[in-house]
């Protein structure tokens, strides 16, 4: 007879898997509540989903670092940390915009509530391990969860992007299969570290099958934060989701593929295969000139923004590939800087949206939607302003420290080509952006346009989200040095 | 005598068909049965070098593999179903209206 196999509770070290079970049991809740009581009002689930998300925070502010548990498959380092505490803010910050004046045929289920709260967890499991099962795991929990967000909005448009985005998806899950495949086979080993530790023990050989399963990873997580050339999927699924959906694709999904693109690419870039360092150069590069240069022809103010947000995720790439730690603590500062500013810009979008809008046959934000703002709804009008200007990397405001940190760690690396493209494309990038601005300041309103439509979904929650981005990406200078401060710290104590 | 070799150029073979699925099928049904083709290509792999490395963890690999292509099945038909009712088709030329 087979022996019972004992565990004790203790070698599981649930406290690294706490965060992700307050998460879960959120969501488990909120199905639960659905189930005794159907037809609750939005309200309740709203406040319970942003409950369960700062509990979440708090269980991560309260981990140690350097942590292993769950038979060593959790790994708790200052990047995991860190890399939460972005995620759950900006998942708390994105809830709020729920409560919009209009109503909306997403936010009536509870389901979706409970599917965000499986996504975040699955973020959440994607950025705390390095066992590559793991993060597949918690990549496909996160990508199924969003695809049915994104269905959930109901329009035409939003099938073909959740459709589009999901054979993407799809895509690329057997893409990073391949990968692990090959790194199993190569090392014997799921675990990056043992990866690692095999292949230099080996040297990097045989060079070939590397190279191929790197390919096929950076592949795979492309697709995922819409990197040239596997962006394709990207603006179209921007404009399908809800503006606030966009918002919150634009930047939280793309912090946990950043952080685990980091864990395995910091060692395959110092590995001495040059070409993984050209194939990088060359996706960074293509990322941030030919999305610029797309999103100057667009017509459609959220397709140009989803264009934008490709070109500053190719931005961060650079940080990945200069691999200093200077650079990976950019990284972060970047991010954090960039999710308030786009936030904001998409929380604008989502104020002046409306139901069945006739402006353009197409398009939902045409830029002419916003011509003559200025006359009409003055304040709304500086704040989309603040944001475009933010965007654009002026100083001073927030994004102009990410850049200056970044192109700074470029510079100390010794990559001095690639200082000079990034800050050639921050000026590439000014020009659309200015172009919104304007046709906001500048421009004559369009007869039979009022100002009442700038607003028409606000709502007093949405006001205070426009104001907390407004004051953060405003007031950046004074903020900047604590974020810098605290993801030195993390990312230093982590060793990356 | 079959060796892990065969077993790894089967699976590379299943999943380059899979990759040609996805580039040159316009039946939307049938490019996610060419994802599934290059999910299961990296099973038999993952089983076979398990098995010769005498460790698990490949297996359970392809395990997880075969449970998150059951749970993808499951998001996408439902996608595939609603796109049917609505459109009458599950042709990818039906998904043109966003381009640019």
């Amino acid at each position: 007879m087979l022996e019972a196999v004992n565990i004790s509770f203790e070698s599981l070290n649930m406290a690294t898997l706490t965060p992700m079970l307050v998460a879960i049991v959120g969501a488990l809740a909120i199905l639960t509540i659905d189930l005794f009581k159907e037809e609750m009002d939005k309200t309740l689930y709203i406040v319970l989903t942003i409950l369960f998300l700062v509990a979440d925070l708090s269980t991560v502010l309260g981990q140690t670092m350097g942590e292993r548990g769950f038979f060593d498959v959790m790994l708790i380092d200052g990047l995991a940390i860190l890399a939460q505490i972005v995620l759950l803010i900006g998942s708390i910050i994105f809830i709020p915009l729920a409560f919009s004046s209009q109503r909306f045929h997403e936010y009536r289920y509870p389901e979706f509530f409970a599917l965000f709260l499986f996504m975040t967890a699955g973020f959440q499991f994607m950025v705390a391990t390095d066992n590559l099962i793991l993060i597949f795991v918690g990549l496909e929990t996160a990508s199924l969860a969003l695809y049915t967000l994104i269905v959930l909005h109901n329009k035409d448009k939003s099938f073909e992007a959740a459709i589009k985005y999901f054979t993407m998806g799809a895509l690329a899950a057997g893409f990073f299969a391949f990968s692990g495949m090959i790194f199993y086979g190569l090392t014997g080993s799921v675990e990056l570290f043992k990866i690692f530790e095999v292949l230099e023990a080996r040297n990097f050989e045989p060079m070939i099958l590397i190279l191929t399963a790197s390919v096929f990873m950076l592949a795979s997580f492309g697709f995922k934060m819409a990197i040239v050339p596997f962006h394709t999927w990207g603006p179209d699924v921007y404009e399908g989701s809800s503006a606030a959906l966009a918002g919150y694709i634009s930047i939280v999904p793309k912090v946990a593929a950043f952080v685990v693109i980091m864990r395995i690419f910091e060692g395959l870039i110092a590995s001495g295969i040059v070409w993984i360092e050209y194939i990088f150069y060359a996706i960074v590069v293509l990322t941030m000139t030919l999305a610029n240069i797309w999103a100057l022809v667009q017509k459609d103010v959220k397709r140009m923004l989803a264009y934008s947000s490709i070109s500053h995720a190719g931005f961060v790439m650079a940080a990945i590939m200069i691999g200093t730690t200077q650079a990976n603590s950019a990284i972060f500062v970047y991010w954090i800087l960039f999710s308030f500013t786009n936030l904001g810009a998409f929380a604008m979008l989502w104020v002046s949206h409306k139901k069945d809008s006739n402006y353009h046959e197409r398009f939902d934000h045409p830029f002419e939607k916003f011509s003559g703002m200025v006359k009409m709804s003055p304040l709304s009008a500086v704040l989309m302003g603040l944001f475009m200007l933010t965007l654009a990397g002026i100083p001073p405001f927030s994004i102009f420290w990410g850049k200056l940190y970044l192109v700074s760690s470029a510079v100390n690396a010794g990559y001095l080509v690639l200082a000079v493209i990034m800050v050639l494309n921050s000026a590439i990038a000014a020009y659309y952006y200015a172009k919104l601005i304007v046709y906001m300041f500048m421009k004559e309103p369009e007869t039979g346009v009022d100002g009442s439509v700038y607003m028409m979904n606000a709502s007093i929650s949405l006001k205070v989200m426009l104001g907390i981005a407004a004051f953060f990406t405003a007031l950046s200078i004074f903020i900047v040095n604590p974020v810098l401060e605290l993801s030195d710290f993390f990312i230093y104590s982590s060793g990356f | 005598m079959i060796t892990l070799e065969h077993y790894i150029v089967l699976s590379t073979i299943l999943f380059a068909i899979g990759m040609y699925g996805v580039v040159v099928r316009k039946n939307l049904l049938m490019l996610f049965f060419s994802t599934e083709i290059m999910l299961n290509a990296v099973n038999i792999a993952l089983a076979a070098i398990s098995n010769h490395y005498g460790d698990l963890t490949g297996q359970m690999f392809a395990f997880f593999i075969i449970a998150i292509a059951a749970s993808e099945v499951a998001i996408g038909l439902g996608l595939l179903i609603i796109w049917y009712k609505r459109h009458g088709s599950i042709d990818l030329e039906t998904l043109q209206s966003m381009k640019g």
